[in-house]
């Protein structure tokens, strides 16, 4: 009985572990130039706000501020993720596994909430989600191209 | 019995019926994918001429589709489901599938420590005394409990099988974070053995700790297929679709552009 509980817990344990680090291999993707910016700046979201202010100044998180951007930028990047110069206008594999990732990391950013334990880690890792997701939209969009701008050149020069 | 009571229990035997019918359709369609990804990966590997790279997760997943597409398949058609057969030739293609299993994470191994001659000598011999360990326990259980197979000693056995597995791929990934292996297609390869091994570990478990309860057991035929998707699917992704580092070869290289960078080298 103890070995079958030790092996219970163990696997389940593992089996999480590697789904998250498998998730983190896909975000350690580089692109060849910060895609994400001309996105971020064309659609006023705010994750890179929420990351900085945790980073340098190390600011307190303010719970439900913070929930509530990245809900949105979360929103607003998965609906350009299926529609911004998407042809087949469906998520790729990797962007479902990294959805359902996201959804993950957010349930447990409200346990450690709850918990009242750091809530930074969680913080972090939702906004590498989304800075992937951005990236990825950026890219898709930089090589449509309208007369001489490519969108992104377009999207900079608002 | 009343007219209204014949109603209801008509109803209730239609819906249990409409119940395992659509839960037969998902497994079908979940065991559908996984052929259909084992072919398509195999395919690919071949079509892109890296069979040589990649030999012994193309000959794990060779064995992976002989045995579970077509072996069980048969098996399945010629005797049926509940027939005594496909148990047999379930459960003992499972053990095969797992020790097949440990073989690849024994050939991971081989892959991780490619530079570390000192390591892998060291390393060999700790597999070699695992793996002869494991067979023989393996063979030796087996052959005294053949004739009792279903008395609750496989979901024991395949349990340890399973566990051992996940420890030894465990160990690797450790082992490849303690020499700061750069090879991502590795990791990723590593992640997706650990999920095939983790699920059904932690589902034999289950079983062993719930026993009589009959949703323990009923979820092995999703969690064992879902998670050998997971580790398709991520072997996919490492393999076939992950972008690799564009690497210049010389005849890629306009030679007037190559002649250029030499001078100003000069």
């Amino acid at each position: 009985m103890f070995v079958a509980s030790l092996v219970l817990v163990v696997s389940t344990g593992l089996l999480f572990f590697y789904f998250q680090v498998a998730c983190q291999r896909i975000l350690r993707r580089k692109f060849d130039q910060e895609y994400f910016l001309a996105i971020v700046n064309a659609n006023r979201l705010e994750f890179p706000v929420v990351r900085k202010a945790l980073e340098e100044y190390e600011a307190p998180v303010e719970y439900a501020r913070v929930c509530m951007t990245l809900k949105c930028d979360y929103l607003a990047l998965t609906y350009l993720l299926k529609n911004a110069a998407n042809v087949n206008q469906r998520y790729s594999g990797e962007e479902r596994l990294l959805i359902l990732y996201f959804k993950a990391v957010f349930f447990s950013l409200v346990a450690r909430h709850w918990l009242r334990l750091h809530e930074q880690p969680p913080i972090f890792k939702l906004t590498a989600i989304l800075q992937y997701f951005a990236n990825v939209i950026g890219q898709r969009v930089s090589m449509v191209r309208f007369g001489n701008l490519t969108a992104s050149d377009y999207l900079l020069s608002l | 019995m009343s007219d209204p009571e014949k109603a209801g229990a008509w109803c209730v035997r239609t819906g249990l019926l409409t119940l395992r019918y659509l839960s037969l359709a998902v497994q079908y369609g979940i065991y559908v994918g996984i052929y259909l990804l084992e072919a398509g990966l195999l395919v690919a590997l071949v079509v892109r001429r890296r069979l040589g790279g990649t030999l012994p997760v193309c000959l794990y997943l060779g064995l992976l589709l002989a045995v579970d597409g077509v072996g069980r398949s048969y098996v399945l058609y010629r005797y049926g489901y509940s027939s005594n057969e496909y148990g047999y030739f379930y459960w003992l293609t499972d053990v095969l599938l797992a020790l097949g299993a440990f073989l690849l994470v024994c050939a991971f191994f081989r892959r991780a420590c490619a530079h570390e001659a000192k390591m892998w000598r060291f390393v060999r011999l700790l597999l070699a005394f695992v793996l002869i360990l494991t067979l023989g326990i393996s063979l030796f259980a087996l052959s005294r409990n053949y004739h009792q197979l279903f008395t609750g000693f496989i979901v024991d056995f395949q349990q340890n099988l399973y566990f051992t597995c996940l420890v030894l791929n465990t160990l690797l990934y450790i082992l490849m974070q303690q020499i700061q292996s750069t090879d991502d297609e590795l990791n990723l390869l590593v992640c997706g053995m650990g999920i095939q091994f983790a699920g059904p570990a932690a589902n034999f478990a289950l079983v062993h700790l719930t026993p009589g309860q009959d949703y323990a057991s009923a979820l092995y035929p999703y969690l064992g297929a879902l998670c050998t998707m997971g580790m398709l699917l991520t072997w996919f992704y490492a393999l076939v679709r992950a972008p690799q580092p564009s690497a210049i070869r010389a005849g890629e290289v306009p030679a007037r552009e190559l002649a250029a960078v030499v001078s100003r080298e000069a």
